[in-house]
């Protein structure tokens, strides 16, 4: 996986959740990238929610991703 | 009762079967989580909503899955139950436990929790059933000490499961326990880091009785079977025939095909017309027995009805040879998720997307021939459409 791609998710991550919508489904982060395989941006995702830039959010059925600074505080 | 702070949910403590109110007041005599439960629930009851709001949160360090976050509404009224996370624990296969993990496990439990579990819930793994956000990390670590591990939520693949199968039954066709095993730690990744569009669950029964209930909870269920001829003991036969049982009746008027003959003396299988429905075997286990060339039927695509309608599970492979390291089947899972990961929408399960694309498109997709086994149930259409260029090719 490129640190390019990784940047350019990360960088996209914070220009589409400008909005009121923080979270996104894992799919949607995929189109965002109409062009690149769709198992690297899996790995771009996987690898900054490793590094906490990004934090999963789940209703229990199904699974969103969104940038750690909007995670809900309790 | 006329005290009582929860006249509803004591209706729930009549009659003579076992009550989950009586088990939550007990448990709210040790634990003040497990009384504001009883609280909460009863103003459910009386309001006719419910008071949870789902969470967020999804595991501990390293997991996005395992833990489904759960938060009262009315954290005024019942403080205790302001965060009542759930914990998903991978059970081991089969449901065979010793007594000492039981009690390692419950130990942990209400230390961390609120002691109340569900043994176990419908994906096959053991329930916690609330616990403090603070509480998550300490109770996975002690639970890990302990041997045990976290089980899939979310868009991931959940807690794959599997009937007793050879541990105790003697019917078993195929190691539900150690085919069940094997794709559960081979695919640790896929249940703690959800990547899928939705849920993918996969069950292991070891034969057509299907005890895990794969066809009507499975996207992808394996299950065994036989090739060949049913194992027939005349001797045993003649013992049935001199017992209670009504041979003629019981087993032969009620075989689904009708390929079963009794003389009275001799009972003969027509095997080309068995369905393997297990009907005869069940009642005559001492005389019949499952054929020899022993393998699994692999069916897709059952789910319980969220967004769409239920669906059971329909044949896609009707016979596969299992053995370690199951590599053939192994890799018909990973081209179905991969398709299926790439083709379905969020919150699509395997069987609506095949649904929505169609048969054809998916046997291609995965790489299967289209068999007469697929066909789900007779006087619907049977057909596999044929690809165009495939016509062209039986015209020259
Ligand atoms: C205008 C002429 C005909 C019409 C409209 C017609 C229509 C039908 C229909 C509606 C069925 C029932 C299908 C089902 O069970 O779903 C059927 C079945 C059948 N027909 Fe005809 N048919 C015609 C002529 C014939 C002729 C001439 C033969 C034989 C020489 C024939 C042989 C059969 C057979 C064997 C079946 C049973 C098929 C099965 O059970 O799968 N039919 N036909
Ligand atoms: C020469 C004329 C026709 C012939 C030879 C014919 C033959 C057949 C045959 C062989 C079948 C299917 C059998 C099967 O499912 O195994 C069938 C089904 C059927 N046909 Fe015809 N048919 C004719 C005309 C018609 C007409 C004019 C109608 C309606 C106005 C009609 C309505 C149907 C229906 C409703 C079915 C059942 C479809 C199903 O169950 O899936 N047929 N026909
Ligand atoms: S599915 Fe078959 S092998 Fe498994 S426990 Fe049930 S009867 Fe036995
Ligand atoms: S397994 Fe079912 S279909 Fe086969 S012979 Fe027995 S009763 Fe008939």
């Amino acid at each position: 996986m490129s640190d390019d791609l990784k940047t350019r998710v990360a960088e996209l991550f914070k220009e589409k959740s400008k909005g009121d919508k923080k979270m996104f489904y894992i799919r949607d982060v995929v189109r965002w990238f109409p062009g690149e395989d769709r198992h690297a941006v899996q790995t771009a995702v996987q690898s900054l929610l490793d590094e906490e830039v990004l934090q999963y959010w789940s209703s229990g059925s199904s699974t969103y991703v969104m940038l750690a600074e909007f995670f809900p505080k309790e | 009762m006329a005290n009582s702070k929860t006249p509803l949910l004591d209706e729930l403590e009549k009659g003579k079967w076992p009550s989950f109110v009586k088990d939550l007041k007990q448990a709210a005599e040790k634990n003040p989580m497990a009384e504001d439960l009883i609280g909460q629930l009863e103003l459910s009851y009386k309001e006719k909503i419910g008071h949870w709001k789902h969470g967020g949160i999804v595991g501990v360090k390293g997991y996005g899955a395992g833990v489904i976050g759960r938060y009262s509404d009315r954290p005024d009224l019942f403080p205790n139950v302001q965060a009542f996370h759930t914990m998903r624990v991978n059970h081991p296969t089969g449901w065979f436990y010793k007594t000492d993990a039981l009690r390692k496990l419950c130990d942990v439990w209400d230390k961390h929790g609120s002691g109340l579990t569900n043994m176990h819930g419908a994906t096959g793994d053991v329930i916690l059933l609330g616990m403090k956000t603070d509480q998550l990390q300490p109770c996975f670590d002690d639970l890990s000490e302990a041997g045990f591990d976290l089980g899939g939520s979310g868009s991931a693949l959940r807690t794959p499961s599997a009937c007793v199968g050879p541990g105790r039954c003697e019917w078993a066709c195929i190691d539900s326990l150690d085919v069940c095993y094997n794709l559960t730690m081979t695919y640790q990744g896929q249940m703690h880091r959800p990547m899928f569009p939705y849920k993918f669950k996969i069950k292991v029964s070891a034969c057509p009785n299907d005890c895990v209930a794969s066809i009507a909870r499975s996207d992808f269920s394996i299950i065994g079977t036989w090739k060949g001829s049913i194992r027939i003991d005349q001797k045993e036969v003649t013992a049935y025939a001199a017992s209670d049982l009504n041979i003629q009746q019981e087993v032969c008027d009620l075989c689904p095909t009708k390929c079963m003959d009794w003389d009275g003396k001799v009972l003969k299988i027509n095997d080309a017309d068995c369905n393997r429905c297990m009907h005869c075997i069940n009642l005559m286990p001492k005389a019949l027995r499952p054929g020899q060339e022993q393998g699994a039927t692999i069916l897709v695509g059952g789910k319980a009805p969220i967004v769409k309608g239920a669906l059971l599970s329909w044949v896609i492979v009707p016979f596969m040879k299992l053995e370690p390291p199951y590599t053939e089947l192994k890799d018909l899972i990973e081209r179905i998720q991969d398709w299926w990961d790439e083709h379905g929408k969020s919150r699509e399960r395997l069987g609506e997307l095949i649904n929505r694309l169609g048969m054809r498109v998916f046997l291609r997709a995965v790489g299967l021939p289209a068999v007469p086994q697929m066909v789900k149930a007779p006087r619907t259409n049977p057909y596999v459409f044929f690809w165009p260029e495939e016509i062209q090719k039986e015209v020259k």
